[in-house]
C-alpha cells in the first residue's frame, strides 16, 4: 500500500518493502518496515509540518536519505552553501565558520579537483582565519576576566552574570 | 492503570491466563513496594557511616564597612583527621609532626586563647577546629571582644576629647583578646554537649592514637564541618552583590543581611506615638541594652553585660508605675531598651537619627537628662559608680544639670544597700548608648556601672557570661516552679539598684512626695532573671504572652543575639514583660483588645493593648486570658547606613551577617588516599573491560549464538 500525502521535512515517499520471512542476516538499517517517508524529520510524527530546511541544507539532499552528506549534492550547491556559511559568520557568529571549516574541509582539500573547488577552498581558508581570530580574542578575554575579576571590585561585579558565592 | 486494564480484559481470557495475569500484577505490586520502601531503608547505610553532631554552634562570617570577621569553610565542607589537643604539647603533632594532614583539632576550652589561635591561623595543616566548652568557666577570664568596644562609633574622636579616643585614657576590657574580630579561613564549631565531645574523644582513642610511638594507620577517625558563607570582603561588596542580584537576576541569590531588630520603649505618662510631643515638654530617658555577642553564632547569654541591666531597668519601671501620682509629674520618663548596641550602637544610633529627622515622637530638644544603666550586677562592696562625660561637663549649662542628677541619685541611695560614688572627672564615659546621644547634642547624663575603670566582667561578650558569672546560686533539689520563685542574693542586690534608680527618677521628674515608699520587688527581679538566663519556658512568661506565640518560649538556655530575623525572642519577651509590669488590666474582650480602633475611645492612640493568655489554674487546664493596656512601643533598630544606602559609612554601624545554606558537623572513619585511588582505578578498569567485552560479543554474535537451521519468523 502506498500512502499518499506529504512528508515532514521534505522527505520523499518510499515504497514499503515486503516482509521477507526466512531471511538471514541483518536487515537493512534506516528503512521502516512499512511505507513512509525519509528525510531529515522522517521520525517526527504529527500534524505540524513546517518547512524547516529552507537555507541550511542542500535542496537536493532532501531526497538523498542522509541529510548532511554532500556526496550527491551538485557542485554549485556546495559553493552556494559554503558562501552562505562564510558570509553568515560575519554576523558575530564564529560557530558558523567552525561548521564551514569542518564540513567543507574534505571537499576543499581532499576531494578530486572540480571547477568550484578553488572558490570553496578560499572560503574555507578565510573561515579558518576568522575562526582563529575569534578563538584568540575570546581566550584572551576569558583568561583576563577569570584572573582579574576579583581585583576589579565593582567593575567585576557589574560585568558578571553569576557571581561565585563565598570567594572574593 | 495497567492492572485495571489487565483486570478488565481478563474476563475474556481463560482461567489459566487469568491466574497468570494476577500473579504478574501481584509481583509488580510487590516490586513497587520494595523499591519504594528501599528508599527509606536505604538511609541506614548512611547511619552506619556517619555520626552527626547535633548540639553544636558554628562561627559565622560578619562583615562591616571595611572588614570581614568570623570563619569560612569550603563549599562541600572541610574534612580532617581528628586530633585532640588537651595541652600545649599536643599542638606540635598538628602543626609539624603528624603524618596525615590536614587535621581537625578538638580543643579544650581552657586552651582557646589568642596565641594558640594565631598559630593555627597561619598553618595550612589545619582544616577546622572544634572547641569543647569548658565547665567551669576558665578561671583567668575569657573575652573574645575587643579591648576597646565600639571604638570609633562612640562620642570620643579626634574632634571631641581626643585624649579619650581609642581607649587612651582607660582600657575598658583589658581581658579582651579580639578573637571574635579576627578572620579565619577554616570552620570553627562549639561543642556544647559534653556527651558528644566524649563520643569524639572515644573515636579518637580507638583509631587515631599513636600506639607505642608508631604512626597510627588508616582507617582514621575524621570530622567534617560544613559552614560555607556566601558573603565576602566587606558590607559594601556584599550589599552591592545582593542588590545586583535582586535587580537583574532571574533567580536572585542574596548574600548577606543587615543586623537589625527593634528597640522597645515606653513612657511613664502616655503620649501619642503617631504625632510629636509639645516642644516644651521635658523627658528623662533611661536606657539599657538588651543584646550581647560571643565568638559563636547565636551563643550570647550576656548575663552581666545585658540581662542584669535590663532586668534592673524593668524593675525600676514597675516600681515607678506603682506610685500614685505619676500622671501629674511635670516631666515624663521614657524607658528605652536598645537592641544591637554590641555592634557599634545599632539601636541608639537609629533612635538618634529618627529624632534628628523628626520621625520619632520625641525630639532631641525634649530630652531633659539621660540615665543609663551599664553593667550593674558585680558590685564590689555595694559600690555603684557614676560615670560622666568630662568634655560636656565643661559646658556651663550642662554642669549644674549633671550635678542635680548626681545629687538626686545620692539622696535616693540613702537607706538602700547601695553606695554611689562618682568617678574621677578626667575619666571618659564607658561604652554606652549615651555616647550616641552626646554625638548629636550635649545632654546632661550619667552612666551607672559596677566598675570604676575597667570592667568587673571577666567574660565580657563571651559564652561564659552566664548566670554563674553574676553569682546566681540556687539551692539543690528545687522544682522549676520553686526555682522561679526563689529570691537569689543577686536578685536582691539588683532590686536595691532598681530602687535607687526609681527614686532618683521620681525626684528628677519633679515628684515631691516621699520616695521611701518606692521599692523594687526582689521577687519580680528574681523571676525575670530566671526567665532571661535559665529557662524562658516558665509559668510566668507563659501567662503574659499571646496565645499563638508558643514558639517564643524554649527550654534551652536563652540567647540574646540581635540576629537578622525581625523581633527575636528577647525583644518580644522584654516587650511583654514591660507591658505586663507597667500596664493596667482592662476589661476588654479578645476582639476589642486585638482591634482597639473599633471601640470608640478618645484615649486609644495613647495606649497599646496586649492580649495575654493568663495563668493556668492548678486544678484545671484552661487559662484565664486578659487584656493589658500599656504604653509599650517598638521602634526600628536598623542602622541608618542601610536606610541611606551608605554601606561604607564610618558614621553609622554597618554590620551585616552572611547568608549560608547548610551548617552541620559529623564524624566518620576515613580511608587512606591510596585505597581510594586503587578503588577508583579498579572501577574504571572494570568499566573499560566490560565495554570491550560487550563490543566483542556483539561483533561475534553470529558466531557465538548461531544455531543450525532457521530461527523461525524473523522480525526484521
Amino acid at each position: 500500500l502506498r500512502k499518499s500525502g506529504k512528508c515532514l521535512g521534505g522527505g520523499s515517499q518510499v515504497p514499503s518493502s515486503p516482509v521477507r520471512g526466512a531471511s538471514r542476516g541483518r536487515g537493512r538499517s534506516g528503512l521502516p518496515p512499512g511505507g513512509g517517508c525519509n528525510g531529515l524529520l522522517s521520525g517526527v510524527r504529527g500534524v505540524w509540518a513546517p518547512r524547516l530546511t529552507p537555507l541550511l541544507l542542500p535542496p537536493a539532499a532532501r531526497g538523498a536519505g542522509a541529510s548532511m552528506n554532500l556526496e550527491r549534492v551538485p557542485n554549485e550547491e556546495k559553493l552556494n552553501l559554503c558562501r552562505k556559511y562564510y558570509l553568515g559568520g560575519f554576523a558575530l557568529l564564529p560557530f558558523l565558520w567552525l561548521v564551514n571549516v569542518l564540513w567543507f574541509c574534505r571537499e576543499a582539500f581532499l576531494a578530486p579537483a572540480y571547477t568550484e573547488q578553488p572558490q570553496i577552498k578560499s572560503y574555507v581558508q578565510r573561515s579558518a582565519l576568522g575562526l582563529l581570530f575569534w578563538v584568540v580574542v575570546l581566550t584572551t578575554w576569558v583568561t583576563i576576566f577569570q584572573t582579574h575579576r576579583a581585583r576589579w571590585g565593582e567593575l567585576g561585579d557589574y560585568l558578571s552574570f553569576t557571581i561565585p558565592l563565598g570567594i572574593p | 492503570m495497567a492492572a485495571g486494564a489487565a483486570g478488565g480484559g481478563s474476563w475474556r481470557m481463560g482461567a489459566a491466563e487469568r491466574r497468570g495475569r494476577g500473579a504478574e500484577t501481584l509481583f509488580r505490586g510487590l516490586l513497587f513496594c520494595v523499591l519504594g520502601c528501599g528508599f527509606c531503608w536505604g538511609n541506614s547505610v548512611e547511619r552506619k557511616i556517619y555520626i552527626p553532631l547535633n548540639k553544636t554552634a558554628p562561627c559565622v562570617r560578619l562583615l562591616n564597612a571595611t572588614h570581614q570577621i568570623g570563619c569560612q569553610s569550603s563549599m562541600n565542607g572541610d574534612t580532617g583527621v581528628i586530633h585532640v589537643v588537651e595541652k600545649d604539647q599536643d599542638l606540635k603533632w598538628v602543626l609539624t609532626d603528624g603524618p596525615h594532614p590536614p587535621y581537625m583539632v578538638l580543643l579544650e576550652g581552657e586552651l582557646f586563647t589568642r596565641e594558640l589561635m594565631l598559630q593555627l591561623k597561619g598553618s595550612s595543616r589545619i582544616s577546622g577546629l572544634a572547641v569543647a566548652i569548658s565547665k567551669p568557666s576558665p578561671a583567668q577570664g575569657f573575652s573574645p571582644g575587643l579591648k576597646c568596644p565600639n571604638d570609633g562609633f562612640g562620642v570620643y574622636s579626634n574632634d571631641y576629647g581626643p585624649q579619650y579616643a581609642h581607649c587612651n585614657g582607660t582600657v575598658w576590657n583589658p581581658l579582651g583578646n579580639g578573637l571574635a574580630y579576627e578572620d579565619f579561613n577554616f570552620p570553627i564549631f562549639l561543642l556544647e554537649d559534653a556527651n558528644e565531645t566524649q563520643v569524639i574523644k572515644q573515636c579518637y582513642h580507638d583509631h587515631n592514637l599513636p600506639q607505642n610511638g608508631s604512626v597510627p594507620e588508616y582507617p582514621l577517625c575524621a570530622m567534617q564541618l560544613f559552614a560555607h558563607m556566601h558573603a565576602v570582603t566587606n558590607t559594601v561588596t556584599c550589599m552591592r552583590r545582593s542588590s545586583l542580584q535582586t535587580a537583574f537576576s532571574l533567580n536572585p541569590e542574596e548574600v548577606c543581611d543587615a543586623l537589625s531588630d527593634y528597640n522597645v520603649w515606653s513612657t511613664l505618662k502616655p503620649i501619642n506615638a503617631s504625632s510629636k510631643i509639645d516642644p516644651m515638654d521635658e523627658v528623662i530617658i533611661v536606657a539599657t541594652r538588651i543584646d550581647s555577642h560571643s565568638f559563636f553564632w547565636n551563643v550570647a547569654p550576656g548575663a552581666e553585660s545585658a540581662v542584669a541591666s535590663f532586668v534592673t531597668h524593668l524593675a525600676a519601671a514597675e516600681a515607678l508605675h506603682k506610685v500614685p501620682d505619676v500622671k501629674t509629674l511635670p516631666r515624663n520618663i521614657m524607658f528605652t531598651f536598645f537592641q544591637g548596641e554590641t555592634f557599634d550602637y545599632i539601636g541608639s544610633s537609629r533612635m538618634v537619627y529618627d529624632m534628628e529627622i523628626d520621625k520619632f515622637p520625641i525630639r532631641l530638644d525634649n530630652i531633659y537628662s539621660f540615665l543609663e544603666l551599664s553593667q550593674v550586677a558585680l558590685r564590689d562592696s555595694s559600690v555603684l559608680w557614676v560615670h560622666t562625660d568630662p568634655v560636656s561637663l565643661r559646658n556651663e549649662s550642662i554642669q549644674p544639670q549633671v550635678k542635680t542628677l548626681v545629687e538626686a541619685l545620692m539622696t535616693s541611695s540613702v537607706g538602700a544597700n547601695v553606695s554611689l560614688q562618682e568617678v574621677n572627672q578626667s575619666q571618659p564615659l564607658p561604652p554606652s548608648s549615651f555616647q550616641r546621644f552626646l554625638r548629636a547634642k550635649h545632654i546632661p547624663g550619667v552612666v551607672l556601672a559596677d566598675h570604676r575603670s575597667s570592667f568587673q566582667n571577666r567574660y565580657y561578650q563571651s559564652m561564659y557570661d552566664t548566670a554563674e558569672n553574676i553569682l546566681m546560686k540556687y539551692p539543690e533539689g528545687l522544682s522549676p516552679e520553686e526555682t522561679l520563685d526563689y529570691v537569689t542574693d543577686t536578685a536582691k542586690s539588683l532590686a536595691e539598684v532598681a530602687t535607687v534608680v526609681a527614686r532618683a527618677l521620681y525626684q528628677l521628674a519633679g515628684g515631691t512626695g516621699n520616695t521611701s515608699a518606692i521599692q523594687a520587688d526582689p521577687r519580680t527581679v528574681s523571676r525575670m532573671l530566671y526567665g532571661f538566663l535559665i529557662k524562658t519556658n516558665n509559668s510566668w512568661f507563659q501567662s503574659i504572652i499571646k496565645q499563638d506565640l508558643k514558639g517564643l518560649l524554649g527550654d534551652e538556655l536563652p540567647q540574646h543575639y540581635i540576629a537578622v530575623t525581625q523581633l527575636v525572642n528577647t525583644t518580644q519577651l522584654v516587650q511583654y514583660v514591660l507591658a505586663n509590669l507597667t500596664g493596667t488590666v482592662v476589661n476588654f474582650t479578645k476582639e476589642e483588645c486585638l482591634n482597639p480602633e473599633k471601640t470608640p475611645n478618645p484615649e486609644k492612640e495613647m495606649y497599646v493593648y496586649t492580649w495575654a493568655q493568663g495563668s493556668r489554674d492548678p486544678n484545671s487546664t484552661s487559662r484565664v486570658p486578659f487584656c493589658v493596656r500599656s504604653t509599650v512601643h517598638l521602634s526600628k533598630a536598623a542602622s541608618p547606613a542601610f536606610e541611606l544606602k551608605q554601606w561604607g559609612s564610618t558614621e553609622y554601624s554597618t554590620w551585616t551577617e552572611s547568608r549560608w545554606k547548610d551548617i552541620r558537623a559529623r564524624i566518620f572513619l576515613v580511608a587512606s588516599k591510596e585505597l581510594e585511588i586503587i578503588t577508583l582505578v579498579v572501577g574504571i578498569a572494570i568499566l573499560i573491560l566490560s565495554l570491550l567485552a560487550t563490543y566483542f560479543i556483539n561483533a561475534k554474535a553470529h558466531v557465538l549464538f548461531s544455531s543450525s537451521g532457521d530461527a523461525g519468523a524473523v522480525a526484521y
